[in-house]
């Protein structure tokens, strides 16, 4: 399935000579401006063969076999039911997953070839159990399942999952469970429904909404599980599958994506704090006045400590952050930044996970967004770590719970994110209150403080018993 | 195309007749609808609209008229479509519709050009009467040829026939006539997926009676089966 832009449209090509008919099979009615197809020669192999329906381009082999026939069928419904117009790029906005939507598309398309009567046995290149093989000895989960979903059904199911087994045993289960979600969801709708191209009030189709959607997320999703390794993680796992239930585990922190933060508000009216304080020695007398005033004579200068650090504040679900207390730290520390972070738990990549809190005595004006998971605790440690100038503190403020892209927490992370404390001295304190004091006295975390900070604290006791 | 889904050709075409344009060629593949265009576009008494099919065996006498025997022992002289045209229904000329005209003879062709030249210089001589006639007003000619490329048009013809149009689509009257799965089919298939509309009006009926894969077998032949399989694609979900 390709996207163009329709009014970009070139004029019909000369056709090759292949009998089909996609002008009758798109009958549509989503405002597709019907007119003459360009029909150009493919091939029965997998890519070899596409439905371009924005330019109404159709690419088929003309071949008289039933594999060549079954290949015109698949792309002749997909002219009649794959979305036009910039359909792929909304969803692919909502953090859909382009792959997983393509292969979505696939699998509804699959099932309305057989719903319309066809032997889709036949649509099989005889590459699929080489290509399963391969893909699982690669270890590209994301790659394997979004394929399984689009042979779903198809004469390449078997072959490809055959290879799958052949290559990495322990992702078969898995994958039969979310391919038996799939089928759950197409056979949920009338095939009526499934096949409709009447425009929602959402933009989408029909069909589209009703079925590649929700496929589309679930694989986006199950892209990024983690490969559950027993009973329990394997129910864990199953149980995600269904809509409302927590999602599986991804044992993954998700990428950073930092908020557009145009404007800042500035708090700290003083401007920059002094650079350099009152000493008995130095090499510039700054202070010539002190000679009369201070009984310690204190007329040299000496450059002042920077009262700066990061301070990285874990703003999920179970911490808690007033604007107030924002302003007053910017008001306090008007050297030091503010990091925010919070991950959507499931999300791709669309929706920000990290941003200034405040920064040079200013505070963000932006609206933060309210996401609830942590997600991102590792790579916001690296990315504060990355950012820190000499010696400067750098202060974490959470309970010392980390959890992964879903929301999961899970002993690698939690042991992840305590090396990077403990090598990096890291100080943790449990909120904004007691940020003053940890910037004013940085250091690592002391073994008294590691009851009060969760599985992180947990590892850095158990790390501590071992050395 | 246009926004009623009129393809372009024939809005042209329906331009050109009501400027006037007495004398127009239209070409292209067969089965796109010119013979019925060319006797229905801003004609709005088909009888007064006459045919004449040429073929390597038309003689001039099928276009002029010939001498035909009355039943009483004489003979009368009948006159052919051209002559017909000529005179109209009201006298005041209609529509000749010279369909292939690429496969007339050289005699018919000559004929032809006769029969259709500018009012000023057309006329003919009627055997029984010895009555000088000229085409009327109204008398309009469209004619029409398979031909691809207006280059294999013989050259008088062109002369004649300034305005020519190619055809590459049915007009959207002649569509309506279909049942709508059909119609897409009939306006946009192209090269080798087009379909005669001859053949899509017989299909539309056939199957009715016996069924699409059968009626798609016999009208079709070996193409059949794409058309059916796009048929049951179409249908998916409906």
């Amino acid at each position: 399935m390709k996207t163009y832009d329709r009014t970009a449209a070139p004029g019909p090509k000369k056709s090759a000579s292949i009998k089909v008919y996609p002008a009758i099979a798109a009958q549509r009615n989503d405002g597709f401006v019907p007119g003459p197809w360009t029909i150009e020669e493919g091939r029965a192999m997998r890519g070899a063969a596409s439905c371009d329906v924005n330019n109404r381009v159709l690419q088929v082999p003309g071949a008289p076999d039933q594999v060549a026939r079954l290949v015109r069928a698949h792309e002749l419904t997909h002219a009649r039911v794959s979305p036009t117009g910039d359909v792929l790029e909304r969803a692919w906005a909502e953090g859909i997953h382009p792959h997983a939507l393509a292969c979505a598309e696939e699998a509804r398309v699959n099932f309305l070839v057989a719903q319309a009567g066809f032997d889709v046995e036949f649509l099989c290149d005889g590459t699929e159990k080489d290509a399963g093989e391969k893909v699982a000895q690669l270890g590209d989960w994301p790659e394997a399942l979004c394929f399984a979903a689009a042979a779903k059904g198809t004469g390449a199911e078997k072959p490809y999952l055959a290879g799958i087994r052949k290559g990495n045993k322990d992702w078969v289960t898995p994958m039969r469970q979310v391919l038996k979600r799939i089928i759950e969801i197409l056979e949920e709708q009338s095939t009526s429904y499934i096949a409709s191209t009447e425009l929602l009030e959402s933009g989408y189709p029909l069909g589209f909404e009703a079925t590649t959607l929700p496929i589309a997320r679930l694989l986006t999703t199950y892209m990024s599980a983690e490969i559950p390794d027993g009973p329990e993680a394997l129910r864990a796992f199953k149980r995600g599958l269904h809509p409302g239930n927590r999602r599986p585990v991804s044992g993954k922190f998700a990428n950073l994506v930092w908020l557009d933060q145009p404007e800042f508000e500035r708090v700290n009216l003083r401007g920059d704090t002094r650079k350099s304080r009152p000493s008995l020695s130095g090499v510039s007398m700054r202070y010539p006045n002190r000679y009369l005033t201070d009984p310690q004579k204190r007329v040299m200068g000496k450059k002042a400590r920077a009262d700066g650090g990061i301070v990285i504040i874990d703003q999920s679900g179970s911490m808690d952050l007033s604007a107030d207390v924002v302003r007053e730290f910017a008001k306090r520390h008007p050297r030091a930044r503010l990091v925010g972070y919070s991950h959507r738990p499931g999300d791709g990549g669309v929706t920000p996970n990290a941003w200034i809190l405040a920064a040079n005595g200013k505070v963000a004006t932006s609206e933060i967004p309210a996401n609830i998971g942590n997600g991102v605790d590792g790579p916001i440690l690296r990315w504060a770590i990355s950012q820190r100038r000499g010696s400067e503190p750098l202060v974490w403020v959470c309970d010392g719970q980390v959890t992964d892209s879903h929301d999961h927490p899970g002993h690698h992370l939690s042991v992840e994110c305590a090396e990077l404390v403990a090598k990096h001295k890291i100080r943790i304190v449990p909120n904004l209150y007691e940020v003053a004091n940890a910037l004013a006295h940085p250091r690592g975390v002391r073994p008294s403080e590691y009851p009060r900070l969760g599985r992180v604290g947990r590892v850095l006791a158990d790390r501590s018993k071992k050395n | 195309m246009t926004n009623n889904n009129q393809p372009s050709c024939w809005d042209d075409f329906a331009t050109v007749i009501a400027a006037g344009i007495k004398r127009v060629l239209l070409y292209g593949e067969p089965g796109v609808g010119k013979t019925y265009a060319a006797l229905h576009t801003n004609n709005e008494n088909p009888e007064n609209a006459y045919r004449l099919v040429c073929t390597e065996d038309l003689t001039s006498a099928e276009i002029t008229g010939t001498w035909m025997p009355n039943g009483s022992g004489t003979w009368d002289f009948l006159t052919g479509p051209a002559i017909n045209a000529w005179i109209g229904v009201d006298g005041l000329g209609g529509r000749l519709v010279v369909d292939e005209v690429d496969r007339a003879s050289g005699d018919v062709l000559s004929q032809l050009l006769a029969m259709t030249d500018s009012p000023e210089s057309a006329r003919w001589r009627h055997p029984g009467t010895n009555e000088i006639l000229r085409p009327g007003p109204n008398f309009t000619v469209v004619m029409t040829s398979n031909v691809e490329d207006p280059e294999d048009i013989p050259e008088a013809l062109i002369d004649r026939f300034p305005t020519r149009i190619k055809i590459d689509r049915p007009p959207l009257a002649a569509v309506e006539r279909l049942s709508e799965d059909l119609r897409a089919g009939a306006l946009y298939g192209v090269g080798d997926s087009r379909l005669p509309l001859r053949s899509l009006y017989a299909f539309d009926q056939l199957r009715a009676h016996c069924g699409d894969e059968e009626a798609a077998r016999l009208i079709f032949g070996a193409n059949g089966e794409a058309i059916v399989d796009s048929l049951r694609i179409a249908r998916v979900g409906q």
